[in-house]
Order: structure tokens, then sequence, then C-alpha cells
């Protein structure tokens, strides 16, 4: 039977042409585009080579802050986000009463938008009529009450915590689904040798979770790198630019200064850091691995 | 067989849980009591009192001033055409991938996974220009374009590993019984690939009716503005009228929390199945 040559390139031709053009192309234009100083609407583009690059490195103000607060916002993640949801998870890998209720209730926050939940959070934080602050006076610390958002030191924590709120539920089914796979064998000879929990957590759990540690690790460092709603939706990356992250401080670049190069650059270091991060994190990782 | 555990470890475990769950409750809750208020009540009542009366019509407002109905259609419609549109568009490239004689196979798949790597925010610009040049910006189209252009790397990512984990046996049977191309895909793999598609509807479908970005910078006109710009636009408007504004958030995590309890299993066990490689 003929197998024709060009029929699998029909298959394929929908979603390579879409891809092409909503996101190769596009990402090409870009690259191009921080080589320029323009506004996005002067029909002329004035070539400036790497200026654009040495700007944001040596005389932007919010760029280098921008890019701690990313960091700051990874280790956070890789910390509190995925050690709360792996906590979650082993918790609740056993027979207990209530557990799907309870796995439904610390997901669920993870369904909510990004902008759902900083709307929700806002309220929570807000300084006269807020959760937070009418619980401390409630409980007496009045000196302890703050307007959360509003100052530049703890602005990026304050909105942190929503997003730990927001974001174990994924770690936690990811390592739930990960512990299912684990078979009881290990555990029941270890106990017979004596051995206590934390011993069998060190020596069985950890190891046998290794596969699901290198994924989760890999989905939280990508979409630390590349968050926005939340802390657009929140602060706008205020107080005083102390809550930027590179997504949202391209964004104003981009669209409410016109700087459409310097925009352009950010997006270049932005997929540079991922690169940077991603290519060797798979190389390391699948070498390692027991085939 | 379950292995003993000693009943103090038991009882501990359920304690830690259930502060945590209660913690967790507590912006929904808060939120809650904050919409069934009357703004008089909110400020002279502790905020841990129950609402004096129940103001139903908080939501009655919220739905209509902050023309949410309008927000949740625009949504809907992307949504319901993007989701199953691009789910056979990247069953189309997965099967063309593992199941047919295709020497750029290899090659194209390690194109489309490049694209996992790129951020949004490295193709606004251009995406920009061309749309408002095709006279895309603002419309249905125009926005289905991109979300589909998104949804493509991960979409392929899933399906072709399980297009890959169906057996060639399978294959071999249709060729026998003089089944083409066209009729294995349809009649065969598609209907065998249902947990893969469920799976991936839930997420894609999730994934797009909470997107903020494209929709921020391709939709400017409210009247198709999406559920999640237009609540940011609501909270602009109503941001002192606090009980309206949190009644309106409640309206919008609604349709979301019938859609998880009804689908929950689906969220939580496509997960499952991604981990195992």
């Amino acid at each position: 039977m003929r197998t024709s040559a060009y029929k699998p390139w029909l298959f394929i031709l929908p979603a390579l042409a879409i891809y092409l053009t909503v996101i190769f192309i596009p990402s090409a234009y870009t690259l191009y585009l921080s080589f320029f100083s323009w506004n996005g609407v002067a029909p002329d583009k004035k070539f400036v080579g790497l200026k654009n690059y040495a700007e944001l490195l040596w005389n932007d103000t919010v760029f280098p802050k921008a890019l701690m607060n990313n960091l700051i916002w990874t280790l956070g993640s890789l910390t509190l986000i995925m050690g709360i949801g792996l906590m979650l998870a082993l918790m609740l890998n056993r027979k207990l009463k209530g557990r799907i209720l309870f796995r439904g209730l610390f997901y669920f926050p993870y369904v909510l938008s990004g902008i759902i939940v900083a709307t929700i959070w806002v309220w929570m934080y807000n300084p006269m009529q807020g959760f937070f602050n009418h619980a401390l006076e409630w409980l007496g610390l009045e000196n302890w009450t703050r307007a959360w958002l509003a100052e530049p030191k703890i602005a990026l924590y304050a909105v942190f915590l929503a997003a730990i709120w927001n974001g174990v539920g994924q770690p936690m089914v990811l390592f739930l689904a990960g512990l299912q796979t684990i078979p009881q064998d290990p555990y029941e000879a270890a106990i017979i040798d004596g051995a206590k929990p934390s011993q069998q957590f060190r020596f069985i759990t950890l190891p046998l979770l290794r596969e699901t540690f290198i994924i989760v690790v890999a989905i939280t460092m990508v979409s630390s790198m590349k968050v926005y709603d939340l802390i657009y939706a929140m602060t706008g990356g205020g107080p005083a630019e102390s809550t930027h992250v590179l997504a949202s401080w391209m964004y104003f670049q981009t669209f409410r200064f016109a700087n459409i190069g310097i925009g352009s650059a950010i997006s270049m270091f932005l997929i540079l850091i991922t690169m940077v991060v991603i290519i060797p994190y798979v190389y390391y990782t699948t070498k390692k691995s027991h085939v | 067989m379950e292995l003993k555990e000693h009943p103090l470890r038991v009882a501990v475990r359920y304690l830690v849980l259930i502060l945590l769950a209660v913690v967790f409750m507590i912006p929904v809750v808060f939120i809650a009591f904050t919409a069934l208020k009357s703004n008089s009540d909110l400020l002279r009542n502790p905020f841990y009192a129950f609402p004096e009366k129940i103001q139903w019509n908080n939501f009655a407002m919220a739905w209509e001033q902050g023309k949410l109905g309008m927000y949740m259609k625009n949504t809907a419609v992307i949504a319901f055409i993007k989701v199953p549109l691009g789910i056979l568009i990247v069953a189309l490239a997965s099967y063309a991938m593992t199941r047919m004689v295709f020497r750029w196979g290899s090659a194209l798949f390690a194109l489309f996974l490049i694209g996992m790597m790129v951020p949004m925010q490295a193709t606004l610009v251009p995406l920009n220009i061309f749309l408002n040049k095709t006279g895309l910006v603002n419309t249905y189209p125009g926005i289905i374009l991109v979300y589909l252009g998104f949804g493509i790397p991960f979409g392929i990512l899933i399906l072709r590993g399980f297009f890959r984990s169906i057996p060639k046996e399978i294959d071999e049977a249709a060729l026998i019984d003089g089944c083409g191309d066209t009729g294995k895909f349809f009649r065969i793999i598609l209907p065998l690939s249902m947990p893969a598609i469920a799976t991936l509807f839930i997420f894609d479908f999730m994934a797009t009716w909470n997107e903020f970005l494209l929709a921020q910078i391709f939709i400017t006109k409210d009247t198709m503005r999406t559920i999640t710009t237009g609540l940011l636009a609501f909270r602009g408007e109503f941001s002192t009228n606090y009980t309206l504004m949190n009644a309106g958030v409640l309206l919008s995590v609604l349709p979301v929390l019938a859609v998880y309890m009804a689908f929950q299993k689906y969220f939580v066990s496509g997960l499952a199945g991604s981990v195992k490689g």
C-alpha cells in the first residue's frame, strides 16, 4: 500500500501553521525589535543595537529589582509552595476519612484565576476593613497592623502569601500521584527492621519520589519566572515599583510607557533566563535518571 | 494491606489537616460574609459577625452593574470554541507524528516543544500589530487564534505521549480491515484516547477561562471582554463599594466552583497521568 508523502503534512499543517504564526514568528520579530528604539506608532524605528540591553542592566532602576523579585519568588515557590504541597500530599496519602474532601478543598484555590485570587486578597489586606487588620485588632495586636500592599518592604511578601494559597494545590496533587506509585513492600520490610517514620521517609519515600520531584521542580521554576496576573492585579508592580517582576515590568514598559525596544529586550531576557535554567536542568536530570 | 499506625499520630494528622482546612477557607468565608452584608452593616459591626440582614440583592446588582453576564458569555463562547478545536488540531498533529510514516516527525516535535519555553510577553507586540492589521482585534476569531497557538505545545506534549502508548497491533488490525488514515484517526485512535482528551479538555477549559494577559492586550472593547478582564474593570469601578465588589467576586467564583465539583476527579487524575511519564 502506498503511503503518500504529503498526507502527514496535511495532518500537521493546522497546528504547524498556527504555531508558527502565533509563537515562532512573533518571537523572532520581538528579538528584532529589541535592537531598536520605537514607540509603537511612529513609522520609523531607530536602530540602537545592544543599547536597550545595556540600558536595562545598568541604568534601569526597576530591572534589577524585578530580577531579584523573580528570584525571591522562585525560591519561595520551591520551598514554601512545593514544601507545603508535599506535606499535604504526605498527609493525604492514607486511608483517611474525608480525604477526598480535604484534597478538594486545598486544590480549589488553584482553579481560580489570578484575578479572582488577587481581588479576594486585596480585600483581605484592606487596611481599614480587611481580614488581617481586623483580626489583629481583635487579638489586641493593633501595632502589628499594616498597609500590607502599600509598604514597599512587605508588599511582595503579602502578594506571595496569596500565591501560596493559590498555588499549593498543584504540587499537592502531583506529589499525591507520585506517592501512589510507591508500593507498600519497602515500608513493610523497613518496619520489620525497626525503621522510624522519619527514616522511612528519608530512605524510601524521598528516593522513590525522585521522578515526581523533577517534574514539580521544573514546573514550579518555569511558572515562577512567568508570574504576572497576581502581581499586576494586586499591586500593579507598586508600591514604588517594589513588587515588579520581569513579566509585569515588560508590560509596563511596552504598553504604558511605549518603550517597545526596552520591552522587547526584557522579553528576550525572560526567554534567556528560562532557557538557561531549564535546558541544563532537563539535561542533568534525564542523564542521571535510571532508565 | 494498610499498615497500622499509632492512634496519636492519626489524631495529630487530623488536627493539622482540619486546622489547615479552616485557614484555607478563611478568604472565601470572609468574601462571602462581606458580600452578604450591607455597607452600613460592614462599617458598624465586627468583621466576624454574621450579616445583620442578608442582602441577596447585592448579587443581582453586582451582576447587572458589573455586566458579569456579558463577560461570562464572551468567555464561554471563546472557551467552547477554542478548546475542542484546539484538541482536534493537536490530535491531528500528534497522529501524524506518531502513526504516520513521517521523516520530520521528531524534528517538528522538538520545534513544538521549544514553544513551551517562550513566555507570552515575547509575542505580544508583533501579535498586536498582526491582529490590528488583519482587523482581528476585539473579535472572537482573533483571541481564539492566539489562544490556540499557545495551547499547541502542551497539547502536543500530552497527546503525542498518549498516542505512543497505544499498541501498534491496533493499527495493523485496522490496516487489515482496510481502514485508511482518516478512518483510523476518527474511529480508533480518538475514541481510545478519551481519558487523555477528557483531561486535556478540563485543563484547557480552565486555562482559557482564567486567562488574563492575552485578553488584556487583545480585547479592549468592553462588550467583548472576558470574565478576567471584566472583573478587573468591575473592580476599578466599584472599588469603594466593598459589599457589591465582593458579591461580584463570589459570582465569578460560582461557575468555576460548579464545574470543579462536577469534574473534580478529572482535575486530579489527569495530573497523575502526566507524572508517570
